[in-house]
């Protein structure tokens, strides 16, 4: 049997291993073959970047890699000689809980971050997402502009479990493995959704990934593939909620599970899941997909619960006046929505307890929300207006996100996120690939130019039509 | 190795919100930091918010305690919020007041719901990264310091959500918040020909928004600097581009009235109004008072339940430079690209 090693061209790192055969009959493998040969990397052992060299042998053995317990990433050696820390100490004042007495307590080098309020600037170096053998995802390495004080930083990213729950005792074993392999300093919750856990030597990252997979844990959500999703808090605690956002998760995650763990989209595609058009999760302003919870009926409205609600002196006629739709009527005894102007936007809903969701319940998909990306800031658009989200496999959504990342997998460019690939394009064109038919639901208005392109097919008689 | 997915949902939920999933009825705000949900059985769940560090980063040593406090106060659970606070779910009504005496104690405040200031998002910053242009830890933890008593107390016209980033990567979300900051970079990238070749070259060229990274002959490039716009996504994409920034250069602009909800005038990305404030660590004076100035004229004028994005859109623009006696920059003005168009005034309908 002969192995294939894929190895950084600078120091020989291993840093995948196939076999001849498992290239040939195992397509996932394969595929994650060529695209790590196909792109530049970063080297978990010595940072330098490039791309990969292949190695064939008979053995599955790596060359023995020197590793120097001086030259590891963890701040010990500074943690061990503290030195005046005084802009950090000036953070730690004052009523608000301190990070830096936080970053104190742990291994985190706290000269890297005082150099950089003395010097203004950070004193971190260049970093990405490497792959350690079997770990496609998850790491990530941060090289240091100081190498006196430390040489790097290793984090990785944990998948959060559904709705941020965590049980205090795996807690406990997540802060042991960050105490034995890292800084012992954990970020609780990345605005990606990720638990990370800073600062692992890279000789203890394999080990680390091991013991963190052994308390149920799992790393992905770096590189170009699916991130992390994230859900607002859905059924288990909020009571509008129009779907299962967690169980819709636990869904996703077991249906694209390997496409949150090996990389092979053009950019990284972030998902996020709210359950209401409140949108506690910001997926409209962040997520490439947004699926966001919808009700097509009206409002339902107590009359009964609402006059208690008055009676403890609560006033309806301030509800009324805000409503965005201007679709709320009060006669001094009976609230009445009016179907033409209501727009469904949760805001009587939020304020008062009579007022609750209608029935015929489904979910939006919007599409194209970023932060940065090639053309700035940019909201996600409606897609699709209106689908059913059945339990227990949500088929029906699943397969409309797949078939999206397919067309952006097709046509997009390498490093171009969905909102700039549609910018790019064009609604309609996108809408065209993914074979959606548009809606009124689609427009905040129609066009306004009349440059309108008609291909030679679509010219034909159709006065009989009008008559 | 990988392949195990996320925790299963069913073990992994407190026994108050097992027995009541999706049987909520409605919610009351009881006092700042504890909500209370009404079951359908009749059940209530008393949830209690508390304040993190900044940007969430926690030592093993705190989480423990925290670890022990979820054992003895709510059945061995807890949850981060999408605001990196830390919830108790499922805490005895009659035991609220301990837990929130023993928080006090630890140094974490409870608070943050409601018509409040809501716990404060940022990235990473100069604790871990190498694009920032600023720290937003820290200037988040000089405004909380200042804001305490708005988080401890709900007395704004609607909820407040202030963001900052370290760069306009917002990792930090600043351009998704009621108030944002954001770190900018002025300087043009560093150029490091002896670094090029780990690069893919006309990758480097294709990120740039606006073209600025040219091909010089087959091996390097040249940047236009009359071009470029200091973002930093080719110090991403390439290691000889990186880092980008100086002590001089960096600072942070002020965004507002970001909003996601569709209620009032729908979901919105917020505007820039300061192009430029410089870094002045550790506490970031001129960032903290122009906030808090931008915050006192937002009290004043906003009527129930408006937040800063519809406060704006009511009463225009100019009213909002005018009170805030905001300075109005050409930088502000967006000359990008052709949905630049759309932000300048096409009507005569000012408010003088």
């Amino acid at each position: 049997m002969e192995w294939v090693r894929l190895v950084c061209a600078h120091c020989g790192f291993t840093i995948e291993r196939y076999t001849d055969e498992e290239l040939k009959t195992v397509p996932r493998k394969a595929k994650r073959y060529k695209y790590l040969l196909s792109k530049s990397n970063i080297c978990p052992s010595c940072l330098g970047s490039g791309r990969l060299k292949e190695v064939r042998s008979a053995t599955a053995e790596e060359a023995p890699k020197a590793v120097d317990a001086k030259s590891s990433t963890a701040g010990e050696k500074a943690h061990a000689a503290p030195t005046a820390t005084p802009l950090s100490d000036e953070l730690s004042k004052g009523p608000w809980p301190s990070h830096t007495t936080e970053l104190k307590k742990t291994k985190y080098p706290i000269q890297m971050y005082e150099e950089a309020l003395k010097n203004r600037t950070t004193q971190w170096g260049y970093g990405g997402y490497v792959s350690l053998p079997g770990v496609a995802t998850g790491v990530l390495v941060r090289s240091s502009a100081r190498p006196e004080i430390t040489k790097g930083s290793n984090f990785v990213r944990i998948m959060d479990p559904c709705g941020n729950f965590f049980k205090a005792s795996s807690m406990r074993k997540l802060c042991e493995i960050a105490d034995k392999y890292a800084y012992g300093l954990l970020h609780l919750l990345s605005t990606g959704g990720d638990l990370e856990m800073l600062g692992i030597p890279t000789e203890n990252l394999k080990a680390a990934v091991q013991e963190i997979n052994s308390i149920g844990f799992d790393v992905g959500s770096t590189g170009d593939d699916y991130r992390t999703s994230e859900e607002c808090i859905g059924p288990a605690k909020c009571d509008v909620t129009l779907y299962d956002t967690l169980g819709f998760r636990e869904a996703w995650y077991n249906r694209f599970l390997d496409d949150v763990q090996y990389p092979r989209f053009p950019h990284k595609i972030k998902m996020k899941f709210a359950g209401c058009p409140n949108d506690c999760v910001r997926g409209g302003q962040k997520a490439d997909i947004f699926v966001c919870g919808v009700f097509r009926d009206l409002p339902k409205v107590d009359q009964a619960k609402i006059n208690e609600w008055l009676k403890k002196g609560a006033r309806i006629t301030d509800i009324v006046a805000r409503c965005p739709g201007d679709a709320m009527s009060w006669d001094g005894k009976k609230l009445t929505i009016d179907g033409d102007s209501c727009m469904r936007c949760m805001y009587c809903i939020n304020k008062v307890p009579g007022i609750r969701p209608g029935d015929d319940l489904g979910v939006a998909i919007l599409v194209g929300g970023k932060m940065r990306g090639k053309y700035g800031p940019m909201l996600g658009r409606v897609l699709v207006p209106f689908v059913k989200a059945v339990p227990p496999d949500y088929k029906e959504v699943f397969d409309l996100l797949e078939r999206i990342t397919e067309v952006y997998d097709e046509h997009a460019r390498k490093k171009e996120r969905v909102g700039d690939f549609i910018y790019r394009n064009g609604w309609d064109q996108f809408m065209k690939w993914c074979g959606i038919k548009p809606t009124p639901m689609h427009l905040a208005e129609p066009r306004t130019n009349l440059f309108i392109h008609w291909e030679a097919d679509e010219i034909k008689d159709e006065r009989s039509k009008a008559q | 190795m990988p392949g195990i997915g996320i925790p299963k949902l069913a073990d992994n939920l407190p026994p108050i919100v097992k027995r009541n999933y999706g049987q909520w009825i409605s919610h009351e705000h009881v006092r700042p930091g504890v909500i209370k949900h009404d079951s359908k059985s009749g059940e209530a769940c008393y949830s209690v918010r508390v304040g993190m560090p900044t940007n969430a980063r926690v030592s093993k040593d705190t989480l423990l305690l925290f670890c022990d406090l979820a054992d003895e106060y709510s059945e061995g659970f807890f949850r981060i919020t999408q605001r990196n606070a830390l919830e108790f779910v499922g805490v005895d009504s009659k035991r609220i007041e301990d837990l929130i005496a023993k928080l006090k104690e630890m140094g974490f405040p409870v608070g943050g719901t409601n018509h409040s200031l809501h716990q404060t998002v940022s990235c990473a910053g100069w604790i871990h990264c190498h694009l920032a242009a600023t720290d937003p830890a820290a200037i988040m933890k000089s405004l909380s310091d200042e804001l305490i008593n708005d988080y401890l107390n709900e007395r704004y016209p609607a909820k407040l959500k202030i963001s900052a980033s370290g760069c306009i990567n917002n990792c930090g979300e600043g351009s998704t918040a009621d108030i944002g900051v954001v770190g900018v970079h002025r300087d043009l990238p560093p150029l490091k020909e002896e670094k090029l070749g780990g690069c893919e070259l006309p990758l480097v060229m294709s990120v740039c928004p606006t073209s600025a990274i040219r091909s010089k002959g087959q091996k390097t490039l040249e940047i236009d600097a009359e071009r470029c716009v200091h973002c930093p996504a080719c110090s991403v994409a390439c290691a000889a581009m990186a880092p980008i920034g100086s002590a001089m250069g960096d600072g942070v602009a002020i965004v507002v009235g970001g909003k996601a909800a569709n209620t009032g005038k729908g979901p919105a990305m917020a505007k820039v109004v300061i192009p430029y404030l410089p870094n002045n660590p550790p506490r970031w004076p001129e960032v903290v008072s122009t906030i808090k100035k931008i915050i006192a004229v937002w009290v004043n004028g906003a009527r129930q339940d408006e937040r800063v994005g519809d406060w704006i859109a009511r009463i225009g623009w100019e009213k909002f430079f005018q009170r805030t006696g905001l300075p109005v920059p050409m930088k502000i003005v967006d000359g990008y690209d052709g949905r630049s168009l759309e932000r300048q005034r096409a009507s005569v309908r000012f408010r003088w």
